[in-house]
């Protein structure tokens, strides 16, 4: 990142890809390119788009995304003039294949996904993302699983495979600000001058609380999203961080105005609602269930006739990862069987 | 079948996760023992425990194999898909069975009770496709029968323990493999398999949920089909078992568990059970099948 002084913190929009999962991944191409526009014009560093689940994962088990990859890209790619384009794979849902088309299409910036504790399913990708010559970002989701000091390593393990970014996300929103504080602190000693990502949820209404406990410990790559649409109870709120960010003297580089009426866009032309802390979304965060699986835990409970309370709790005591949606309608007939 | 008097000789390449359990399975078969395993470094864990179980061990891996020019009856594959790919030729070769484990696209892809007999009639190179490949496709392919796919999904999860560097470096071949192999064996027009690997402590059994569109399912015939196949697999694996089994309009949902019954894995480590058992139950009735012909590779 260019001209990083100490304080400067990057936000990095998820807004197109995260929000997916909030409408079942039904975004078209007006809505993206409307969405898209906007940001670019509020100067948004890094706009990320694609399925909830990242490139390749459109599939019953995750969700069939209205558009294909290819053509989400390609309206973004037309909607950014300064605003760098992100995309999200997990390995074992999308692949090498999935990465050169993102880049073909002309993403800017490849993140890498793995669960908690496997940095090293992100090996093989990472050095094709730099082999590719864009800039290549690992996070570590449903972070909440394991401790800092296992974090740290997985990190410098991630930067080790070639990462040029690193970190951890709440996919669960399970985190109080003092577990977000021992672990972005136990990452950013391992890491030296890697820049740290945060991505926060805001099942517990801490996501802005945890966003800035990040970045008082080091972090300077924060996830947000417009209107916080996103998974579950939703992320932590983009233009909410611009100001936070801008009160507590961390410049973003962001024009405040611009961000405002991105947001105001977003509102009007992505959700019904924006999200809020409903029961499911709270639960999910206590349970440490990933927020993506609110509705499709919802619709599985209403049929089986469940309380989704009930499921969560199981799904969470069952330790269930992003991916493992078949596990939903295995909780609910356990549930129905008791 | 009348057993042969001597076993016949085996080797295992790869002295990861699937190596060592192979190594261990033959230890069991009444067909085949094995006689060597092959590790990449001198200094390798697994061929330091290998060693410690009594097994004949070679450093310097499939190159070093090569150039022994030892003569087998079978060979195992588990090293990766990369260095088989490479070496697919040298080891043809030699004559032997060639049962490979990696994720490659070399060799007849059998699953056991779907092609097992016309494969080891037909084919001495045997690629084993995938765990989860292994796992859908005996009643991908049963279900097939009662009606006309048009699209199949193949969802593995398999415990991080269960898995070794050789999966994690390989999840791209891993989908392409399993993929190729669910259109080939059950003829579905459009094919898509994914991968999880699960952190739960404790580990998960190793699970694979497979869903089929198809216009004209018929719930009967689906369930018949589907507990059919499962018993014709626990013939070999035992610890496989249909946890669900549901058709709703043209979908159809099946929940797979396999769970290894092997006292050297750990329980939930039915990714290796299942294609190991199947490794092992293709070598030996291609080996069979060659002695019935009087064609045993290498005659002692």
């Amino acid at each position: 990142m260019e001209e990083v002084t100490e304080s400067k913190v990057v936000l990095y929009d998820p807004t197109l890809r995260d929000g997916h999962h909030a409408v079942r991944h039904q975004l078209d191409a007006d809505q993206l390119r409307a969405y898209a526009t906007a940001a670019d014009q509020a100067g948004v560093p890094v706009v990320e788009v694609g399925h909830g689940n990242g490139l390749g994962a459109s599939s019953h088990q995750l969700g069939q995304a209205k558009l294909s990859d290819d053509e989400m890209l390609t309206v973004v790619r037309e909607s950014l003039t300064r605003s760098r384009m992100g995309v999200f794979l997990a390995p074992g849902w999308g692949t090498g294949a999935d990465l050169a088309g993102a880049v073909a299409r002309g993403a800017d910036v490849v993140r890498i996904a793995a669960h908690c504790s496997q940095a090293d399913v992100a090996e093989r990708h990472l050095g094709e993302a730099r082999a590719a010559g864009v800039e290549a970002q690992a996070v570590l989701l449903m972070s909440h699983m394991i401790g800092p000091a296992e974090l740290a390593e997985q990190c410098a393990l991630l930067i080790s495979y070639g990462a040029q970014a690193v970190g951890i996300m709440d996919s669960a929103g399970h985190y109080l600000p003092t577990d977000v504080t021992t672990r972005i602190t136990a990452v950013t000693r391992a890491v030296g001058e890697v820049p740290v990502i945060f991505h926060g949820h805001n099942n517990l209404g801490l996501a802005m609380a945890n966003s800035l406990a990040a970045v008082t410990a080091g972090a300077t790559v924060i996830d947000g999203c417009a209107r916080g649409f996103g998974a579950g109870a939703g992320n932590a709120q983009l233009e909410v961080l611009a100001a936070v960010l801008q009160r507590t003297g961390h410049p973003t580089g962001i024009d405040l105005h611009q961000l405002l009426a991105a947001a105001d866009i977003a509102e009007a032309r992505l959700m019904s609602a924006p999200p809020t802390i409903d029961s499911i979304s709270l639960v999910s965060g206590l349970a440490g269930v990933f927020s993506g699986f609110k509705l499709p835990v919802l619709e599985a409970a209403r049929r089986g006739g469940v309380d989704p309370v009930d499921v969560l709790f199981e799904l969470g005591r069952r330790q269930v990862v992003a991916g493992q949606e078949d596990q939903i309608p295995a909780v609910v007939r356990q549930l129905q069987r008791t | 079948m009348k057993e042969p008097a001597a076993r016949l000789k085996a080797a295992v390449l790869g002295t990861g996760k699937i190596g060592m359990d192979l190594a261990e399975r033959l230890g069991k078969s009444g067909v085949l023992e094995c006689a060597l395993i092959v590790g990449r470094a001198e200094t390798s864990i697994g061929l330091h425990r290998a060693a410690e179980l009594g097994l004949a061990t070679m450093a310097g891996g499939i190159t070093a194999f090569v150039e022994a020019q030892e003569r087998f009856d079978v060979v195992f594959d588990a090293s990766n898909a990369a260095v088989h790919t490479a070496h697919w030729d040298a080891l043809a070769a030699t004559g032997a069975v060639l049962v490979d484990l990696t994720p490659s696209s070399t060799g007849t892809r059998v699953v056991p009770t779907v092609n097992g007999d016309r494969a080891v009639r037909s084919s001495r190179h045997f690629n084993m496709i995938s765990c989860g490949g292994q796992t859908a496709i005996p009643v991908l392919h049963a279900i097939a029968a009662t009606c006309t796919p048009a699209y199949v999904e193949v969802v593995a999860t398999a415990a991080t323990a269960s898995t070794g560097r050789g999966t994690r470096l390989n999840i791209d071949e891993y989908i392409a493999t399993t993929q190729a192999a669910v259109r080939e064996l059950t003829g579905a027009p459009r094919v898509k398999a994914l991968l999880n690997l699960s952190p739960a402590q404790p580990e998960p059994p190793f699970r694979v949920q497979v869903t089929m569109l198809a216009p004209d399912a018929r719930p009967g015939p689906v369930r018949a089909a589907v507990h059919a196949a499962a018993d014709r697999v626990r013939a070999f694996a035992p610890g496989y078992a249909v946890t669900s089994c549901s058709v709703t309009g043209e979908r159809i949902d099946v929940a797979l568990e396999v769970t290894a019954h092997s006292s050297h894995i750990p329980d939930y480590a039915g990714n290796l059970d299942i294609i190991n058992a199947a490794a092992v139950h293709t070598a030996e009735r291609a080996a069979a099948a060659l002695a019935r012909e009087g064609a045993t590779p290498w005659k002692r």
